[in-house]
């Protein structure tokens, strides 16, 4: 039969104890959970460190006085951002020492022609200008494209008539002043005053430095501007002369300079927000303030370093780890950490990046939802992606009031890098510990259910070799002496094996206790019956002498006929019974007999011979068919008489259910055992009675023969004598179906 | 003089079928119930014989006790055990604390007048002189069967009644098979194919206790037993 899969108590147990792995599952939720509230928080906080920033800046008009402020837009290339430029520029008409120069430069081309129009074909010239602020100077460097550079005339007075520069300011006090930058020649610049002058000459303005470069393609100007010059507006242009003392052919500038209401406006990074923002710096975060029109008024910290508040309580968790005292389980378990689980984890979670790049913002001007909103009135926070969507950046953005306008705002950012390493060493942590608690605990669950299963099975298999499949008591329980439920069944089963045994073992000697009870009122009935017929004995002959009784007694059988015929007929049935009682008491003696007999060792042949010699002669009319058995090899172990009582009871059932008074013995050897087979061809077996054959008091018999009782121990007896001698007896249908083999088994020595 | 027979015997039927019997066969029969009064009444005078069951009423060995008893009495007294207890543990115990006899109670009535005819007749030819016509001598064995006394090599061997009958049947004629139903009809006994098994046995221990080397009862198989003279006869010559 094919092993058939069980859902056994293991697998049972196993599959409850899998129910374990919902922990981690919860573990994770909770921890993304917490992740949220901790964005919520960081939120918050962003919000608060804004609104801060926000508040020490309302109301002070100061901070926002320029006039860009109140302009209701700015022009891209008019209104002006000065950059704040980090190293000292030297005035050399070179360009590599500003700063991300192509990025801060503005394009100046046909659209940006001041006062005639010309076609793009007539115009021969364009440039590129940068404004910068560094330390007390305005910075402005031109690289100007003309295909024809004409530098003043060595003696001309004139100093319009060649390729030249304007700027134009108000200062603070509200001048309005114009300055003409004229060469003769490369080098330094020749800047000249134009307004406030005495008839017209131009007077040499020291205050305005500069450097005046010949490239291939045109001029470069470098020109430096101390800042107390002027307040907020301003507006340069570039002059095209294309001939030698010619006339001015094309203007280009950022604004008309030509008079105070025409001029541009610059915006230069106001000294005050930045000392206020610096302040902030210490925040872990990224901050810029920008005005009305999203333009940077000051910025500090860098997004990249900008994790939250958050960081630091991450790194103290980090180096307590280390300093965690040193277990020989505990470092095991580190290790196994730290080269198996870290790796997997990392793969599996999804780290901070350490290097994201994020372009969202140029440094001039600050888009967004967020800033829109702020800039609205409205404070606001947003999640976004970084332009290359490796974080995520949190930034919030406040309004900064001013008589209840909004002047500018303040704009947070942090990355949640920091909580999302919070959030990973917690999901770690969690998975280690559920991981470490999980193989434990399904370790322990499953020794557990293993040693269950285990002890049921024995008590299982204990049950079921305790009773053979004859339903004979064949051995005991052992009695567990663990104080559980299982350990009670096992006692109980002990207890009822026990019993069992007990009413077996009653039953079994049930015809032997009959007996001996049976005995002493048949004593009474026979010893009357026998006195009775001696008495009448007596009185028919009349005689009363010791002798004469001896008499009767040895002639009663030849005398039956005078004899009272149912005195006669109640002594044959008082005979039977006393018969039918020593039968039943045979097997009993003869278990008591095999219990005291000492084994010898004796030839089998020798009693097998002589027995079926002996056959040969008390059943002349049955043809045996066997042969003769040779002596002094077969050597068995035991007792040569209950052998032979054996083979008598055997013979005797065959002959008796023999069908054509033909038995035949059949002897088979091996190495370890010597077969008898006596087989006869007669009456089959009933299929389920094979085995119960040999149980006492069983019989099959059909046929009633009223002269011998049967009683069914004949079989039982020849078993117990075959148990005797560790050998085994069984009854089988002949293959041919026509009658039954009895096979005997003995163990040789 | 007529003899004095006691049956000890709870069973009160049984009691007075067998005194009934043994008076018609002119013995003067006592009857006891019980170990006490039995014994009282043996304080004053002993019987010739006494006739035992071992369980009497409620007390299970009585019949051993009083058959012990009787023997520190007399050595002599014929006891005999007639008893429903037939294991082979009784029956050895029985012998050994100085039985003459242990019957069961399927013994018939005849059987066991013969055997009380026996016994008296032993213990009277005990008290004759040997007559040389009641004895049969073969080879180391001597068998008297007026006094229904044995001996092997000249030294006396303890049996019962019923196995002298048997020694005697086998003994008669060496070399003949006799087989179990022969055996119980000579010893005048009617019990079970393994009953003569163990009295065989007895026998046979009876003799290896003076001889270790007696193998004269020989076993044939599916038929029966002889006296086997041939196995002898070395060690004698």
């Amino acid at each position: 039969m094919a092993m058939k899969w069980r859902f056994g108590l293991r697998s049972k147990l196993l599959l409850l104890s899998s129910f374990l792995f919902t922990i981690p599952w919860f573990g994770y939720q909770y921890v993304w959970e917490m992740e949220k509230y901790l964005r919520y928080g960081q939120e918050q906080t962003i919000i608060g460190t804004a609104r801060a920033l926000a508040t020490a800046m309302h109301e002070r008009a100061n901070l926002f006085n320029n006039q860009a402020s109140f302009l209701p837009s700015v022009e891209k290339g008019k209104d002006l951002y000065s950059y704040g430029l980090s190293a000292p520029i030297q005035l050399d008409g070179l360009n590599q020492d500003w700063p991300d120069f192509a990025n801060k430069a503005h394009f100046y081309q046909q659209n940006n022609q001041l006062y005639s129009q010309l076609t793009p074909e007539q115009l021969s010239i364009n440039f590129t200008a940068a404004v910068g602020t560094y330390g007390k100077y305005l910075y402005l460097y031109f690289a100007v494209i003309d295909d024809k550079v004409i530098y003043r005339n060595s003696n001309a007075r004139s100093i319009i008539n060649n390729d030249h520069l304007e700027l134009a300011f108000i200062n603070p006090q509200g001048i309005f002043s114009r300055f003409i930058i004229s060469n003769k020649t490369t080098g330094w610049i020749d800047a000249y005053r134009i307004t406030d002058v005495e008839n017209n000459i131009p007077v040499p303005a020291k205050k305005i430095q500069g450097h005046w470069r010949d490239t291939p393609q045109g001029y470069n100007v470098e020109v430096r501007v101390p800042l107390t010059e002027f307040n907020d507006n301003i507006a340069f242009a570039v002059h095209d002369v294309d001939s030698p003392l010619g006339i001015v052919e094309a203007s280009l500038g950022s604004a008309d300079p030509s008079s105070a209401d025409t001029l541009g406006t610059i915006l230069v990074p106001s000294p005050e927000i930045e000392r206020i923002v610096k302040g902030m710096s210490y925040t872990n975060s990224s901050i810029w303030v920008v005005d009305q029109h999203h333009r940077v008024l000051a910025t500090t910290g860098n997004i990249k370093q900008a994790n939250g508040v958050w960081n630091k309580r991450v790194n103290l968790d980090n180096k307590r780890d280390k300093n965690a005292d040193i277990n020989v389980i505990y470092s095991a378990w580190l290790s196994f950490e730290h080269n198996i689980l870290k790796p997997l984890y990392e793969k599996i979670l999804t780290q901070p990046p350490r290097n994201f790049i994020d372009q969202l913002y140029d440094s001039e001007n600050l888009t967004g939802k967020h800033i829109e909103s702020a800039l609205s009135g409205e404070p606001m926070s947003q999640w976004r992606l970084t332009t290359d969507q490796q974080a995520v950046v949190l930034s919030a953005a406040y309004p900064i009031f001013i008589d209840e306008i909004v002047k500018g705002a303040v704009i947070v950012e942090e990355t949640t890098n920091g909580i999302r390493t919070l959030r990973n060493q917690a999901l770690e942590k969690l998975f280690s510990s559920i991981l470490a608690i999980m193989l434990l605990g399904a370790l322990a669950f499953f020794l557990f259910a293993s040693r269950i299963s285990n002890r049921i099975r024995t008590l299982s298999n204990q049950a079921e070799m305790a009773i053979d499949e004859h339903g004979r008591i064949s051995g005991n329980v052992d009695t567990s002496t663990t104080n559980d439920e299982i350990g009670d069944l096992s006692r109980s089963f002990s207890t009822a094996v026990n019993r069992l045994g007990q009413y077996n073992h009653y039953l079994e000697n049930m015809s032997s206790r009959l007996s001996h009870e049976l005995r002493t009122p048949i004593a009474v009935v026979r010893t009357s019956l026998e006195t009775l017929a001696i008495q009448q004995q007596t009185k028919n002959t009349q005689k009363l002498t010791n002798e004469s009784v001896d008499e009767i007694v040895n002639n009663s059988e030849d005398k039956a006929e005078h004899k009272n015929p149912y005195l006669v007929r109640a002594q044959h049935g008082i005979e039977r019974l006393s018969l039918i009682l020593t039968n039943m008491n045979e097997a009993t003696r003869i278990e008591q007999m095999l219990q005291n007999t000492e084994k010898n060792v004796f030839d089998l042949a020798q009693v097998y011979n002589g027995c079926m010699h002996g056959y040969r002669l008390i059943y002349p009319k049955v043809n045996f068919l066997s042969n003769e058995m040779t002596i002094e090899r077969l050597k068995v172990s035991g007792s040569p008489e209950h052998i032979a009582q054996l083979l008598d009871k055997v013979i005797a059932n065959a002959v008796e259910f023999s069908s054509d008074e033909n038995v035949e013995v059949s002897v088979k050897e091996s190495s370890q055992q010597v077969i008898l087979t006596i087989s006869n061809n007669g009456e089959l077996l009933p299929e389920q009675m094979s085995e119960q054959l040999f149980d006492s008091m069983v019989s099959i018999r059909t046929k009633h023969n009223n002269d011998q009782p049967h009683l069914g121990l004949g079989l039982y007896i020849a078993r117990l004598i075959c148990q005797f001698h560790n050998g085994s007896i069984t009854a089988v249908n002949k293959p041919n179906r026509q009658g039954v083999d009895v096979i005997i088994k003995l163990p040789l020595i | 003089m007529s003899k004095r027979i006691a049956i000890v015997e709870d069973d009160a039927a049984i009691r007075e079928n067998y005194a009934d019997v043994l008076r018609m066969q002119g013995y003067q029969v006592q009857t006891y119930a019980n170990k006490n009064s039995a014994m009282e009444a043996f304080n004053l005078r002993l019987p010739h014989l006494a006739i035992l069951d071992i369980g009497l009423e409620h007390e299970y060995d009585a019949g051993f006790e009083l058959c012990q008893w009787l023997r520190s009495k007399s050595t002599t007294l014929p006891i005999i055990f007639l008893t429903a207890r037939d294991s082979d543990v009784d029956t050895v115990s029985g012998l050994r604390i100085g039985a003459d006899d242990y019957l069961t109670k399927d013994i018939s009535l005849p059987h066991l007048s013969a055997r009380i005819a026996a016994l008296f007749r032993r213990q009277d030819a005990l008290g004759k002189p040997q007559q040389a016509d009641h004895l049969l001598t073969i080879g180391p064995l001597t068998l008297d069967s007026q006094r229904m006394t044995i001996q092997w090599q000249n030294q006396h061997v303890e049996l019962t009644i019923t196995e002298f009958w048997m020694l005697f049947a086998l003994a008669k004629h060496p070399g003949h098979v006799k087989n179990r139903s022969q055996l119980m009809q000579d010893s005048n006994i009617y019990v079970d194919d393994s009953t003569i098994t163990s009295h065989i046995k007895r026998i046979r221990k009876k003799f290896n206790q003076l001889d270790v080397t007696f193998n004269c009862i020989e076993t044939v198989y599916g038929m029966g037993y002889r006296w086997n003279q041939s196995a002898v006869e070395p060690t004698g010559s």
